[in-house]
């Protein structure tokens, strides 16, 4: 597992206070902390929405609905809505398989899923210009029946599926195998078939952990920047999605209309923050 | 409904877990799979269950043949060793689910789950607990939901894992007695796998003691305790204390001077151990009071072979302790009332 | 008795056959097919071509600055990590809650977001640049602040979890037995910490190593000065240098599946050294 932690269940119960250090060393171990967390989370944070807002509502507003921006916006949304639901399928059938079942290679496929995280963006997006371009693997053919999959929708979904996949899968299996089989089989000595007993057992117990999954995927999925960016051919108004177009505003010196975007999807990361403490405060509850 | 195994056996990767086991069950017997662990038992529940394939063998439920018929088909009531209740649903819900889940052609009406899981719930005196989660109920609270829950579809069969295994000692007392009285009144016939004697012996009908893979020995309670047929079945139903000895005509004797001599071992259980201030017979043996323990009707007295360096464990009731006025650091002689003797080749096996 | 070796242990749950092909088909389509790419290519080329490619000067520039930048981050992040992991589960203090629940935002904020956000403080004019005496926006040092904000979580999400299941009494113990406040933190917790620490550390650097989007806007991307090698791929895609391109790419795979491999082994140490309780 390499560049995720799974969400910590059980509940972050009061840690007895007793050897404790003296007032003067607590209060500058916070002090030292909480200094570094301003400055590398709070202040970067902060910096985002001061600097939307530094030329006026009016600006901020133009920029966002400025006809390129909107369609970076649809684009990031139409990946979002094909490579999300994929991923959740994918992740509940990876899970179901290795946390369910005996079999050889197992320990292979993990590894395997494990694999996006632990590869730059940059050759994520890479492996798909070597599959795809008109020197690429599939090149010819694709020329042949006009067939656009990089620089084009398709490629940048592609990228996207290939980083966020491992998400949703990561966070299951844990759960599941801590979760044991007991209750499915207890459904199907009920009479259950395989089916009412995933609807009605299996999923209402990893309810949170898919749901938290789906979260970390999407934000993911919304911010991926690398992969997308080599595959994209950043074509305006086509194959721009927010990140990409952060970026050429930026590089076009427009800050301004960059950090509008940027605040944007601050507030999606912000939002994925507090639904992530949500949803491990329930399921600690639940637990 | 009775049930048949005939010459099943499992292995899990190179343990052979289950070797060619035969065992009939009569239609409402209460029988315990008895034997520590990984003797087994939990595999042959499971099998029994569907949710174990055996490798090899055939299982009937009376006449019909279920080796190959899935666990969804089987209509057997399965109670979990940790109950593996549906955290996420209520009581009420969780004993209701074997009826919701059937075919709409299956189904009861709404009117009739709710009747039939009141009258379960009443039955394991839950009543007040149905819209509970499981999370708020007590270890025994639990055990009974997943009874009632087990028999809300009405099993031909009931198989119970270690049924109360996680419980303290005296909430299983109770759930026992009302396992038996549960049993008496349904008549369903019933399995449960445990690791405790007493348990096994209290409970069943029927006693199916296994060790390694294998049955031992089946019978009643008292068949098993009285007339065990292997040390084994000897020392798993209870406290022991073996005499080495040698058989002589048929007849055994303790002590074992003459090598030539068939050499025998004695069990016997610590309440047919006789204890006496004077040396009755040549069979006796001398022993030091190591330590009494006086505490309730029978008084357990911990002694040790002068010669042999070994340890015995005798029971008296309080009467005859009080009239022997035994003493610890006292020297007494000790001899065997009733034994069982072993022949140590009848179980090298 | 008959004995089969099957591939897969009976199972009387159902799904196993759509769910093992469904997945084995979604990662060979996704993953294995599109990485063996890489080495397809790459075993294409001559090796005197690969050779070349690898180790051009400015790739080994691009080498050095990425290897010390993600290792310099790392280190930091392992300090600071512990540092806050600690404070937050041993001391109590106002908006404790937040501050937990802030420390993922490098992993929920969009990698060019953070970048552009944290160039605009580092420049010379920015609100912190500003305040310093030496140049960061453009220099290998914006490179480490950068690579230090989206490491940061991993170092304090795997020492927390350690620090809380702590038991205590062992603390206590410790101190009965006479042993300073500082004795007990050497000898008693940091051993405990340890492989959590190690295994984040490993975590950060491995996603160092490969990060792009909150690198470039504050690399300032100079030839042989502030170039990272994933920037490095990417220009030579831009200049349709394909095989250069895959040729990097193979070298930094390889790196990936040993920091893979050693971060498993940390794990399986990990586990292997709480599995007892």
């Amino acid at each position: 597992m390499a560049g995720h932690i799974p969400l910590q269940y059980g509940s972050k119960q009061a840690v007895k206070q007793t050897a404790r250090e003296p007032f003067m060393i607590r209060f500058l171990l916070i002090t030292v902390a909480l200094a570094f967390l301003f400055l590398f989370l709070l202040l970067p944070l902060a910096a985002i929405f001061i600097k939307a807002f530094e030329q006026g509502v009016g600006l901020y507003i133009a920029s966002i609905t400025d006809p390129d921006a909107l369609s970076a916006i649809k684009l990031t949304l139409l990946v979002v809505v094909l490579t999300v639901p994929l991923n959740a399928l994918f992740g509940l059938a990876a899970a179901w398989a290795i946390t369910k079942f005996e079999f050889r290679g197992k320990s292979l496929l993990i590894t395997l899923i494990d694999l996006p995280f632990a590869i730059s963006p940059v050759i994520a997006g890479l492996v798909f210009v070597l599959l795809f371009s008109t020197h690429g693997l599939f090149g010819d053919f694709l020329f042949q029946h006009d067939i656009k999959i990089l620089f084009a929708v398709p490629g940048i979904v592609l990228a996207t599926l290939f980083v966020t996949f491992p998400f949703v899968a990561r966070e299951l299996i844990p759960l599941m195998q801590a979760q044991g089989s007991a209750e499915e089989e207890a459904s199907l000595t009920l009479g259950a078939n395989g089916w009412k007993t995933f609807w009605l057992v299996t999923l209402p117990n990893i309810k949170w952990g898919l749901l938290y999954g789906v979260i970390l995927c999407n934000a993911r999925a919304v911010g991926e920047f690398g992969a997308v960016s080599v595959v994209s051919g950043h074509i305006r108004g086509l194959t721009n999605t927010m990140p990409l177009h952060i970026e050429i505003l930026y590089n076009e010196y427009q800050f301004s209309a960059a950090f509008a975007v940027a605040s944007l999807m601050s507030i999606l990361a912000i939002v994925t923050l507090i639904l992530k403490n949500i949803v491990e405060w329930k399921s600690g509850q639940h637990g | 409904m009775s049930i048949q195994i005939k010459g099943v056996s499992k292995t899990f990767g190179s343990f052979e877990a289950l070797k060619n086991i035969n065992l009939d069950i009569q239609t409402g017997e209460l029988v315990a799979l008895l034997g520590p662990s990984g003797s087994g038992k939990t595999s042959l529940l499971r099998i029994i269950a569907g949710l174990e394939e055996a490798d090899d063998g055939v299982i009937f439920f009376g006449n019909e043949e279920i080796t190959h018929i899935r666990t969804t088909e089987r209509k057997v009531g399965f109670v979990f060793q940790h109950y593996a209740l549906f955290k996420h649903m209520t009581v009420f819900d969780n004993v209701a689910y074997g009826l919701r889940v059937r075919s709409k052609r299956e189904r009861p009406s709404k009117k009739d789950i709710k009747k039939k899981v009141t009258e379960l719930l009443s039955l394991v005196k839950l009543e007040a607990f149905a819209d509970r989660y499981p999370a708020q109920l007590s270890g025994g609270q639990r055990q009974r939901v997943a009874l009632a829950r087990a028999l809300a579809v009405e099993p031909k069969v009931l198989l119970l894992d270690e049924p109360f295994g996680a419980l303290d000692a005296k909430v299983r007392k109770e759930l026992r007695r009302w396992l038996r009285r549960l049993h008496d009144e349904f008549h369903i016939t019933s399995i449960f796998v445990t690791h405790d004697q007493e348990e096994a012996l209290d409970v069943a009908n029927r006693i199916v003691v296994m060790n390694e893979g294998r049955i031992e020995q089946i019978g009643s309670p008292e068949e098993v305790y009285e007339q065990p047929n292997s040390p084994f079945v000897y020392d798993f139903l209870g406290n022991v204390n073996v005499f080495h000895g040698r058989l002589e005509d048929g007849q055994w004797r303790n002590g074992n001077q003459a090598d030539t001599e068939q050499q025998a071992l004695a069990y016997v259980r610590p309440h047919d151990i006789v204890i006496e201030r004077e040396k009755p017979t040549e069979d006796a043996v001398e022993a030091k009071v190591i330590h009494v323990h006086a505490v309730g009707r029978t008084v357990h007295i911990e002694l040790k072979e002068e010669k042999a360096e070994r340890f015995l464990e005798a029971e008296l009731p309080k009467e005859q302790y009080r009239e022997l006025n035994i003493q610890t650091g006292e020297t007494v002689f000790v001899r065997p009332n009733q034994l069982k003797v072993f022949v140590p080749a009848d179980f090298s096996i | 008795m008959m004995r089969k070796t099957k591939w897969k242990k009976h199972s009387i749950l159902p799904g196993f056959g759509l769910s093992v092909g469904f997945t084995t088909l979604y990662v060979s389509l996704l993953v294995l097919l599109p990485l063996a790419m890489i080495f397809v290519n790459t075993a294409s080329m001559s090796w005197s071509g690969f050779w070349a490619a690898v180790t051009e000067p400015r790739v080994i520039a691009s080498y050095r600055l990425s290897f010390g930048a993600s290792f310099a981050a790392a280190c930091i992040n392992v300090v600071f990590g512990v540092l806050i992991a600690w404070v937050l589960v041993r001391y109590s203090f106002p908006g404790k809650r937040v501050i937990d629940g802030l420390v993922d935002l490098p992993f929920a904020l969009p990698t060019a977001v953070a970048g552009i956000a944290l160039t605009t403080l580092y420049t010379e004019t920015g609100w912190v640049g500003q305040f310093l005496p030496f140049k960061v926006a453009f220099t290998p040092i914006g490179i480490t602040i950068a690579l230090t904000f989206i490491g940061l979580p991993f170092v304090v999400r795997m020492v927390q979890p350690v620090l809380q299941n702590f038991d205590q009494e062992t603390e206590e113990a410790s101190a009965i037995l006479g042993a300073g406040r500082m004795q007990t933190f050497f000898k008693v917790i940091v051993p405990e910490i340890i492989p959590a620490a190690l295994t984040g550390f490993a975590l950060a650097f491995a996603r160092a190593l490969g990060e792009y989007g909150s690198v470039v806007f504050i690399a300032g991307n100079m030839p042989m000065k502030t170039e990272i090698t994933p920037l490095m791929i990417m220009t030579k895609l831009e200049q349709y240098d394909y095989e250069g391109a895959t040729a990097i790419a193979a070298v930094m795979l390889v790196i990936s599946f040993v920091l893979l491999l050693f971060i498993n082994g940390l794990q399986w140490w990990t586990n292997r050294k709480y599995s007892h309780s």
